[in-house]
């Protein structure tokens, strides 16, 4: 239907330097390379990290507690140190990737999918239901999350999907502020109304012409936001809300660390690092991504 | 006070109404689909007789719509009930805890100001000098540092390592520090990044650079003019900074075991003192309501353009 409208002419080479991997080679900055060099190495360890344990994450050896990380003074064979119960660390901060990475990635997914299609629904249709759902999300906004978290994973009981389910069902209204605000300004552009003209119905419109246009800025939020959920996934497992216990997840590693500050600092700074290293990863991406839709749109310009 | 300020505040206030009556609904039902009322109410070693004169005494035995409007006629008349594990009223508890959280808060908040405007702002004036691209890659990787990392961080040095401050408890100026650093963490690096963009944009704007090109001191330009639209820029964030305040507080006060709503809050979940999380939420919910009126009508008076494109 959208054949009819006269496409502007376009040599292969400029056509491949705006879309696609031509432009994403051209403008991707260090930020975005190292954040995706991060992340794949992160996504491989939480794939096949079983592989590169040392020792099982779960068992301790009640003679090896609390032993120094190897690259300390008096070291041992385990090279990030053990716990108090003598569990190896690096083995159980790799039984915590695939927990944490899950839970901040699907609790980001289901932020997304509803808040974008709120912020859409909101776009497209004036009035009311507009009024409605901008008032629901300054509300949820403006209100502390974590506090209303907290009451509903301690009455849901813990685990994967209630933590998972909580921080998604609680979160998406960022992503709906965003997809609202862009689309109407989408909306107004030439080929959007071309489409109207032509009798493009309101959902195809919404789903073929405006969401597509709406990725690389969902795209950014997606990775702030994944960034965010890691932070709030730890915080509730750190609390003793998140996580069930005996589940190696990094916030509950550092939960335990809270008695050996003294007598054994790595237990803190171990998965300390593995937090603060997932979240800078999620905020390179971000940044990354900022720069390079920003640097496109000028080139565009 | 003109009618945009009038629409202003019943926009605030039909946001309370909607968080109120969600919150109160939400962690009802969710306490009844979740579990046993009169079970957490009569204790664990329970007889089936014992548990049905709980029902009957507290009224749980009445269909579930009829109990659901008797709570919300009692939420309103501000009775949440009696706190399970202390036996005393649990808005009172919660009302008894709420200025420790409110000093700790406001100490914090002040130290993100005064830490993040400053070094905000040299960032911005002129960001692609060496140092300033090292302070923003610094800032970057802080923003990352969760707050209460940086609060067992900052116990380990200072209270444990080199014993200069009380690692944990609430009393004299001194116990504020670490749990204020601590809160202040988990804003400044967001601050500082706003500002700094903000500034940058600032002094690019025209009245800015004809100034400087006509010989305007650079710095007078800077805070005279670029550093308060970059703040009033950044109001913007009030809402969701104080949001994440209450959250960090909720964290950062488990840690220092502060005896404020944070705390309160994560103990009386683990007991299912049900009656103090509802009056908790319920006073979180007033306090979000009340900041951000406040600052959203101090920053009408101040700036008009605001009033126009808020009311």
């Amino acid at each position: 239907m959208t054949d009819a409208i006269q496409q502007p002419k376009m040599d292969a080479r400029t056509r491949r330097r705006l879309t696609g991997m031509g432009l994403f080679a051209r403008f991707a900055t260090v930020e975005l390379w190292l954040g995706l060099g991060l992340a794949a190495i992160l996504i491989l360890l939480a794939l096949f990290g079983d592989a590169l344990m040392t020792a099982a994450p779960g068992e301790g050896n009640l003679r090896a507690r609390l032993k120094p990380p190897a690259f300390e003074a008096g070291g041992t064979t385990f090279w990030l140190g053990t716990d108090q119960l003598g569990r190896d660390q690096w083995s159980r901060l790799l039984a915590g990737l695939p927990w944490s990475l899950g839970v901040a990635l699907l609790s980001t997914a289901i932020a997304a999918a509803i808040g974008t299609a709120l912020g859409l629904l909101a776009a497209e249709a004036p009035g009311w239901t507009r009024t409605v759902i901008n008032q629901v999300v300054d509300t949820v906004l403006s209100f502390p999350g974590l506090v209303i978290a907290i009451c509903i994973v301690a009455l849901a009981g813990r685990g994967f999907w209630p933590l998972t389910l909580t921080l998604g069902l609680l979160s998406w209204p960022v992503f709906t502020r965003v997809a609202y605000a862009e689309a109407l300004s989408v909306m107004k552009r030439e080929y959007v109304m071309a489409a109207q003209l032509l009798g493009a119905g309101r959902m195809a419109i919404l789903a073929g012409h405006v969401l597509p246009a709406l990725l690389p800025t969902l795209a950014v939020v997606f990775a702030f936001h994944f960034a965010d959920m890691l932070i709030a996934e730890s915080a509730l497992s750190f609390l003793g809300i998140g996580a069930p216990l005996g589940t190696p997840s990094w916030g509950a590693m550092l939960s335990d660390s809270r008695q050996y500050l003294t007598t054994a600092p790595w237990m803190m700074l171990v998965p300390a690092g593995a937090i603060v290293l997932a979240v800078v990863t999620a905020n390179l991406i971000g940044d990354g991504l900022v720069h390079l839709t920003r640097r496109r749109g000028r080139e565009r310009g | 006070m003109s009618r945009d300020l009038l629409v202003l505040i019943g926009r605030r206030l039909a946001n309370l109404a909607v968080l109120l009556l969600g919150v109160t609904t939400l962690l009802f039902f969710l306490l009844r689909v979740t579990g046993d009322p009169a079970a957490v109410i009569a204790g664990s070693d329970a007889d089936a007789a014992q548990l049905e004169a709980v029902r009957a005494q507290y009224g749980l035995d009445r269909p579930l719509i009829v109990q659901f409007l008797a709570y919300l006629a009692s939420v309103l008349r501000l009775d949440f009930g009696m706190s399970l594990s202390a036996g005393e009223p649990a808005l009172g508890l919660v009302l008894e805890r709420l200025p420790a959280t409110l000093e700790l808060a406001g100490v914090a908040m002040l130290l993100t100001i005064a830490v993040a405007v400053p070094v905000g702002a040299w960032m911005g004036y002129a960001p692609t000098k060496p140092g300033r691209r090292i302070a923003a890659g610094i800032v970057f990787v802080l923003q990352g540092v969760p707050g209460y990392v940086v609060a067992l961080i900052a116990i380990q040095i200072v209270a444990v390592e080199f014993r200069l401050l009380p690692s944990v408890g609430y009393g004299g100026p001194e116990t504020f520090i670490l749990p204020a650093v601590a809160l202040a963490s988990f804003l400044a690096p967001k601050l500082v990044r706003v500002i700094a963009a903000n500034v940058t944009e600032a002094m690019a704007e025209d009245y800015i650079r004809t100034a400087r090109s006509q010989g305007a001191d650079g710095m007078e330009l800077l805070w005279r003019h670029a550093v308060p639209n970059a703040l009033l820029g950044a109001t913007a964030l009030v809402g969701t900074m104080f949001a994440a305040l209450v959250s960090g507080a909720v964290v950062t006060e488990a840690i220092f075991a502060w005896p404020g709503i944070g705390w309160l809050l994560v103990t009386s979940t683990q007991t299912l003192d049900f009656p103090v999380v509802q009056a908790l939420t319920f006073t979180v919910a007033v306090l979000v309501f009340t900041v951000n009126t406040v600052t959203d009508l101090a920053f009408a008076l101040i700036d008009p353009r605001l009033r126009r494109q808020r009311a």
